[in-house]
């Protein structure tokens, strides 16, 4: 027989109390507390079960999770804990004081409160800060342990479930223990193939991958909320209200981009009302400081600067326009031609040839010269249904896609349709297209218009707004009036936006091009347009679905360029990715058996540079385009090795740490010496504009900056000039100096994201000038490619060590590379 | 009987899950330090003093402790099922307005030594 009070404790049923630990189901309102993050607010208790830590620690470590809620039952009553004096709710630095005497305690945070000099004098004892976590559980008093027949009652969970369950509520916060047991939920989902039935089978397999992908992104973004933010104001242009605040970025996030939405709090004090709005961010600063223009004019708090939250406001349309494509791509005849149809699912298609009469010559106005190879590359391209352009590092593949545009659209086709994945790529070849004189119209996201860009007077917004001609007038008339006034009557609005619709559909009709992202071309204002001729650029970095979004507006004639020897697309959700969704179009259809035409005369790098990336990554066929000469850094006094081979390769053997986030590497020998290197190219003459640091890991690249603001032997501001960046974010982009921090340096385990060929060879080839290395040739040399790497600098005199003004040839043993690489 | 007695497991912990969480422990505590460094460009003013309502109401008596006049009961010394709990206030802000709250805690806890020692140093004087 049990004793009493056994209601509490019907867990058993399936339907907990809402504050039952979502471990172990104790429901003591002394022993639980909840998480504080918007997106959780999950129950814990304070017991350890068989765990190292308490469950509610537990759950904080895992989820990376920092606020927590007394229950209301609780002696101190619904509290969130947070530091007396400044309000900071982090749990992992607040502790106790007491007053010196009085028995009065409160919350203080361990940085920056309890280091104030100025409490000294007060009547606190800071002497005994107590930790509110204690040995990974929190204070024993404040949140009580359940009692050992309270424990024996709950659940038993172990370790391995937890971590099971916390990853599952990542993408399904409402997931129970018991959804672990059900089928489906460890099941990996079907893999990618090479070919494909139909349409719906291609649409079975991909539906689900991007659904895991949307899932984990919105996870992702909705769990970065942030408190306590500090917020400048400022008044737009366009009278629009814009906050200025630092959003620190922790290491396994995603960096917020222009264009993404937030929502910016505040949770209201007696003089104040809680308010809240939306906004679009508009510009990103180097000091991480976002530019966030609110939607909102009226009762805007702007006589506040503390205490604001933002959170991210995730928004589902890319992966809606990918499934979207996937259905259209299924169920409309007329989304492709038969013979892509045909093509992109892999079955066997007689090859077809575009009958066109072929230009004259193959260059196009506004242009430089065309090489052989981009000559050939665009006259084959001409003739074909379907091809594939192999752009290495530095071999003109925009001008190659501008000249193809350029005969594309005077063959008479109808409008040709050029994307790229990414903003940056899109906004480049417009230009350059722009710069052949055909018409272009850069349709931008609304979200975007904001947004400062390169191209503006070719977006469509600018366009609307610009247009010169009588008929305007009335449209021209509403939109000052919105202006000045925030909003229109309701009779005007609508005429407002009837105007502004038969405006932008005018002026995207009489357009030679148009130029969007993958996701763009999904835009409803291109619904009703016809694409016979479509151009992707960067599609090697763009996922499959991603892809067919441009495809479907009825494409006869596909352009794939791309470089599927460079980094492909991210994904973020290791299911997904493990399934294949990281592979291209292009690569598929290069398994397919499409030759890629490859461009070969590389223009970017110092002959000394290329030559590594030429033999291991493109069989040797990569020319250079440039000679020594055009590559001799004139004026520039710095100590290469061997003076005509602007490279070496820094022999370092500092330890490399796990970062502060547990999910990232540093290594601050490394980084103490590129801040030498740094020095030295800018005692020599180079502009911090010349120099790009680049390295794998985002804990080196954050601990780079500081060490370097820091320490830096010069003017701080110059080093807060040079780009620290990781190599996956400098892919398609070039410096004249490149300083590479492996940070890898240790006995047993691997060397991670090193191990990517891809990843070696877009570090290896964004430099024009010159390239150092900083690396551990012991650990590196087991990987093969590596190996051949240092065997290259060694046999070439650039492996050395040593100080800057003295480098020595190194001597140190390689270790036998372990197997090829394939 | 109404008792029941079950044989707890003997609690295993398994040292490689313990050393994995452990280092997360940490970083995020480092993390969490590190991020408030850079964070704060600022620091902030001190916003500290014990409200006088704290005191309202209590008394010092002559042997220096801090009692509270309402109910008369001595601030410390709780005996509590074995353990001795000292009664103490925790201060708390909603918005900006100060909350006092009563809690137990147990009296060996370093919070409230110094508090004892200060009090015991006043009685010898
Ligand atoms: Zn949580
Ligand atoms: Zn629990
Ligand atoms: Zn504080």
């Amino acid at each position: 027989e049990e004793t009493g009070d056994d209601e509490g404790y019907e867990y058993s049923k399936g339907d907990f109390m809402e504050h039952a630990c979502r471990y172990c189901g104790v429901q003591n309102p002394a022993c639980v507390v909840r998480c504080n993050v918007p997106s959780c607010r999950k129950w814990f208790c304070n017991s350890r079960g068989n765990t190292s830590g308490s469950h509610i620690v537990n759950h904080l470590v895992r989820a990376k999770h920092k606020e927590v809620c007394l229950h209301k039952d609780s002696p101190l009553g619904e509290t969130i804990l947070e530091c007396y004096n400044c309000g900071c709710r982090n749990v992992f630095i607040l502790g106790f004081i007491s007053a010196k005497t009085e028995s009065v305690v409160v919350l203080l945070c361990r940085e920056p409160c309890l280091n104030l000099n100025s409490l000294k004098d007060m009547n606190w004892d800071l002497s005994q800060w107590c930790p509110l976590i204690d040995d990974r559980c929190f204070l024993q008093w404040l949140v009580k342990v359940p009692s050992e027949t309270e424990q024996l009652r709950a659940r038993q969970i172990s370790a391995q479930q937890i971590n099971k369950v916390e990853e599952l509520w990542k993408t399904n916060p409402d997931a129970t223990l018991e959804d672990l047991e059900k089928p489906g939920v460890d099941d990996e989902p079907q893999p990618v193939a090479i070919k494909y039935e139909d349409a719906y089978q291609y649409q079975n397999v991909f539906a689900p991958l991007i659904k895991l992908e949307a899932d984990y992104d919105k996870m992702m973004k909705e769990s970065q909320s942030k408190d306590n933010l500090t917020i400048r104001w400022d008044i737009g242009l366009n009278k629009k209200r814009v906050a200025y605040f630092v959003f620190p970025k922790e290491d396994n996030e995603l960096r917020l981009v222009p264009g993404d939405e937030l929502r910016l709090r505040y949770s209201g004090d007696p003089a104040h009302p809680a308010w809240q709005s939306v906004g679009h961010v508009i510009k990103l600063t180097a000091q991480e400081e976002v530019a966030l223009e609110l939607r909102a004019s009226q009762g805007v708090p702007v006589d506040l600067n503390h205490g604001f939250s933002v959170d991210f406001v995730w928004k589902s349309t890319s992966f809606d326009r990918m499934q979207g494509a996937m259905k259209n791509f299924a169920v409309d005849e007329t989304s492709v031609s038969g013979y892509i149809y045909h093509h992109l699912l892999g079955h066997e298609v007689e090859m077809q040839m575009v009958r066109n009469a072929l230009p004259r010559r193959f260059g196009a106005p506004g242009l430089p010269e065309l090489n052989a190879s981009q000559v050939f590359a665009v006259k084959s391209v001409l003739q074909r249904p379907i091809s594939l352009i192999q752009g290495p590092p530095g071999t003109g593949k925009t001008v190659t896609s501008a000249a193809l545009v350029y005969h594309m659209a005077k063959q008479g086709q109808g409008q040709v349709l050029v994307c790229a994945p990414s903003n940056v790529a899109v906004d480049q070849l417009a230009e350059k297209i722009s710069a052949t004189g055909l018409k272009v119209v850069r349709l931008c996201a609304k979200s975007r218009e904001a947004v400062s860009s390169p191209v503006e007077h070719l977006t469509l917004h600018y366009q609307v707004r610009h247009l010169d001609t009588s008929e305007k007038s009335e449209l021209h008339k509403l939109q000052q009036l919105k202006d000045e006034q925030g909003e229109l009557s309701s009779s005007d609005e609508k005429k407002y936006k009837a105007l502004k619709r038969a405006t932008e559909r005018e002026i995207s009709q009489s357009a030679d091009v148009i130029c969007c992202t993958c996701v763009g071309a999904g835009d409803p204002r291109l619904a009703n347009f016809r694409f016979r001729q479509v151009l992707i650029d960067e599609s090697t970095q763009s996922t499959e679905p991603e892809c067919l979004i441009p495809l479907v507006l009825g494409a006869k004639q596909v352009v794939l360029v791309g470089d599927h020897c460079q980094l492909g697309p991210v994904i973020m959700c290791k299911k997904a990715a493990r399934a294949g969704l990281a592979q291209s179009l292009f690569e598929r259809l290069v398994l397919l058996g499409v030759k890629p035409i490859r461009l070969q005369v590389q223009y970017r790098m110092h002959p000394s540079l290329s030559e590594f990336p030429s033999n291991n990554f493109y069989e040797g066929t990569l020319q250079n385009g440039v000679t020594i000469n055009e590559r001799q850094s004139t004026g520039i006094d710095f100590p290469w090795p061997v003076p005509n081979r602007p490279m070496f390769f820094y022999v370092q053997m500092g330890q490399e740490e796990i970062s502060a986030s547990g999910t990232s590497y540093l290594n601050r020998t490394e980084a103490a010496n590129v801040e030498k290197i740094v020095t030295t190219f800018l005692r020599s003459g180079v502009v911090p504009s010349q120099i790009g640091v680049i390295t794998p890991y985002e804990g080196q690249r954050a601990y780079i900056v500081n060490y370097m603001s820091r320490n830096g032997a010069l003017r701080q501001q110059l080093y807060k000039d040079i780009e620290v960046a990781s190599v996956d974010s400098f892919q398609g982009r070039e410096k004249d100096y490149i300083i590479l921090s492996c940070v890898r340096s240790n006995e047993h385990q691997g060397i991670g994201f090193l191990n990517d060929p891809r990843r070696l060879n877009v570090a290896l080839t964004r430099a024009r000038y010159g390239i150092v290395i900083l690396g551990n040739p012991k650990v590196l040399s087991k990987q093969p490619l590596w190996n051949g790497l240092l065997t290259h600098y060694k046999e070439h005199e650039c492996l050395v060590e040593g100080p800057l003004n003295n480098l020595k040839q190194s001597m140190v043993q390689f270790q036998k590379p372990k197997k090829m690489y394939n | 009987n109404d008792e029941i007695h079950v044989r707890q497991k003997v609690m295993l912990v398994d040292p490689e899950e313990e050393a994995e969480f452990d280092r997360e422990f940490r970083a995020l505590m480092q993390e969490s330090l590190e991020s408030r460094k850079l964070e704060l460009r600022a620091r902030p003013t001190l916003n500290m003093m014990i409200p006088m309502n704290v005191f309202e109401g209590s008394t010092r008596d002559h042997h220096g402790r801090v009692s509270e006049g309402e109910s008369g009961d001595e601030a410390i010394d709780y005996e509590s099922g074995g353990r001795k709990e000292v009664r103490v206030k925790v201060l708390v802000k909603r918005g900006s307005k100060q909350q006092t709250k009563h809690m137990l805690i147990p009296s060996d806890s370093s919070l409230v030594q110094s508090t004892k020692q200060q009090e015991a140093a006043e009685l010898e004087e």
